[in-house]
């Protein structure tokens, strides 16, 4: 199994006889005793050859496998797809692979970290090599690595990815969008509306008297209210509203393909809603409000900083026209309520 | 010039060998996948590793990149690449013989390009006594400004490779990718030692 040939070729021919043996006494060993599958199919797909690694994690015994079709030993095999595969290697000489990263695994094999990682099956990486004997035979070898190690802490580095992305999006204290994926998204939206003359329109918000609200009650209790005005908030929006933390106590929703009457109802909405639900920090209800300024994109607009500074100039007129209420950049047209 | 580069019949030599394994590999290939396959003229030529840089991420449109090292005796080794457009790559199960459903489109590339891969270079390999292994491919992952991203990252330093060229295109099945030999300094100098002994035997 193993390429001794450079060294045979330099020992004499009266040592080689023993040396053979020797030789193959000792790449039976290694080939028992190496932590990688190794079996050896004939071009009938017949299993010529197996290695004690194989034996003990299959759990079977060599009389029940050794001659035996591949597919009727490990009836596991996707039979079409693996005939395709092992034909290549036959007609082209070539080796190919299958790699855990495509296929999980292809034997179903136990492995040895059962309880520390997820997986029921071994993870492999496996290698069909075309073999040659003296007489032409053609064989392929199906070298199995157990690559369940390799799996495990791959897949654990994609979730840690994965959550390191998530965390970079989101604004830890209110779990919406933090300001700079919201502003991103903006931009994005504000290049699609303007691009397919879509519509798009943002409401900017800010809860009203927050600073007092923290003074008298304290910071943990401003931090319940932007928790739960966040929450009530995001109850009120569809799927592809964008909103997240502005700063502070402000915060901001895209809204797109919508008319500004779509946005100001919405906003509306959302300032009833607000109003009328009590918020209760130790025992004392909070009457919260919030102010809102809506704001739809012209076409005459070039940037997305310009839609901000509109929908920002509404959200101070609604603040100066006594706050809890809705304020619009365009037409000037507020509504009071209560 | 310098002791990386080839000389005028070196090169030609070189293109002779790869040539006369292209005519092979696309037979067997041929006869594999049942369906003609056109291997253009391959272009060879001395990069240095910044204008390789330029050229590949010139290139647009290319969906996915596959990496396969291989390596042979006298220091023989590289890597090979294979380019794939979005719009050349729609068919390639159809063209390997599996179902749709049989295997991902990642491996789809991926076999298809060790077979490119192996194929041809086991060709050339005999064709200067040589015998090559080959790691598992790999798909790089998304491509953009990876390919530039992936040779810097390369497990070998260098600063001039042999780059070769060739174009694979199955008409059949619309299939086209470029496959793109990369050998790394040090082993040009084993290349050019193997092609020097060829030529002394003519």
């Amino acid at each position: 199994m193993l390429d001794f040939e450079s060294l045979t070729s330099s020992v004499s021919t009266e040592k080689l006889t023993l040396n053979e043996s020797v030789f193959e006494q000792i790449n039976k060993q290694i080939a028992n005793q190496l932590n990688t599958g190794i079996m050896v199919l004939d071009s009938e797909f017949n299993i010529v050859v197996w290695n004690r690694f194989l034996q003990i994690h299959t759990d079977k015994v060599s009389v029940d496998i050794l001659g035996k079709s591949i597919f009727h030993a490990f009836p596991e095999l996707p039979e079409r797809w693996l005939i395709r595969k092992l034909a290549s290697v036959l007609q082209l000489n070539t080796p190919t692979f299958c790699s855990w990263e495509q296929r999980h695994h292809l034997f179903e094999l136990p492995h040895t970290r059962p309880i520390t990682t997820d997986s029921e099956f071994m993870a492999q990486n496996c290698t069909f090599l075309p073999i040659e004997d003296d007489s032409q035979q053609k064989f392929i070898c199906i070298l199995i690595e157990d690559v369940t190690d390799v799996c495990h802490y791959q897949s654990q580095l994609q979730k840690t990815l994965d959550e390191l992305a998530t965390m970079s999006r989101i604004d830890g204290l209110t779990q919406i969008y933090n300001r700079r994926h919201w502003q991103e998204s903006l931009k994005q939206e504000f290049a699609k509306a303007h691009r397919h003359d879509k519509k798009l329109s943002l409401i900017m918000l800010d809860l009203d008297y927050f600073k007092l609200l923290n003074d008298n009650y304290g910071h943990q209790c401003g931090d319940m209210v932007l928790i739960e005005v966040s929450a009530l908030i995001s109850a009120l929006l569809r799927v592809e509203d964008i909103f997240g933390r502005y700063g502070g106590e402000e915060f901001a929703i895209v809204l797109p393909e919508t008319n500004l009457m779509g946005a100001i109802e919405l906003a509306e909405r959302i300032c009833r809603k607000v109003a009328a639900t009590s918020l209760v920090y130790n025992n004392e209800r909070l009457e919260v409000t919030i102010s809102l300024g809506v704001a739809q994109l012209s076409s005459y607009e070039s940037s997305y900083e310009a839609l901000i500074t509109h929908a920002d100039s509404a959200l101070y007129q609604a603040k100066a026209k006594g706050r809890n209420q809705v304020c619009s950049a365009k037409c000037d047209e507020t509504s009071i309520l209560d | 010039m310098n002791k990386f580069h080839l000389t005028e019949d070196q090169q030609d030599c070189l293109q002779e060998l790869i040539n006369v394994a292209m005519g092979q590999a696309s037979d067997q290939l041929a006869r594999y996948l049942d369906t003609f396959v056109y291997l253009k003229v391959p272009s060879i030529e001395s990069v240095d590793a910044k204008e390789l840089l330029q050229s590949l991420s010139q290139q647009k449109n290319t969906m996915a990149i596959v990496s396969q090292g291989f390596f042979g005796y006298e220091g023989i080794r590289g890597e090979a690449l294979l380019a794939y457009q979005e719009e050349d790559s729609g068919r390639i199960s159809d063209l390997l013989g599996y179902e749709p459903g049989e295997l991902s489109k990642d491996e789809q590339l991926i076999d298809i390009s060790s077979i490119l891969t192996t194929t041809f270079l086991n060709v050339f390999a005999t064709q200067i006594d040589n015998q090559m292994s080959y790691n598992a491919p790999k798909l790089l992952p998304s491509v953009q400004n990876s390919l530039s991203e992936h040779l810097q990252q390369m497990t070998f330093n260098w600063d001039l490779a042999l780059k070769v060229n060739i174009n694979y295109q199955v008409t059949d099945y619309s299939f086209n990718c470029n496959m793109i030999l990369l050998i790394p300094e040090t082993a040009i100098v084993n290349i050019k030692n193997v092609l020097d002994r060829i030529l002394a035997e003519f």
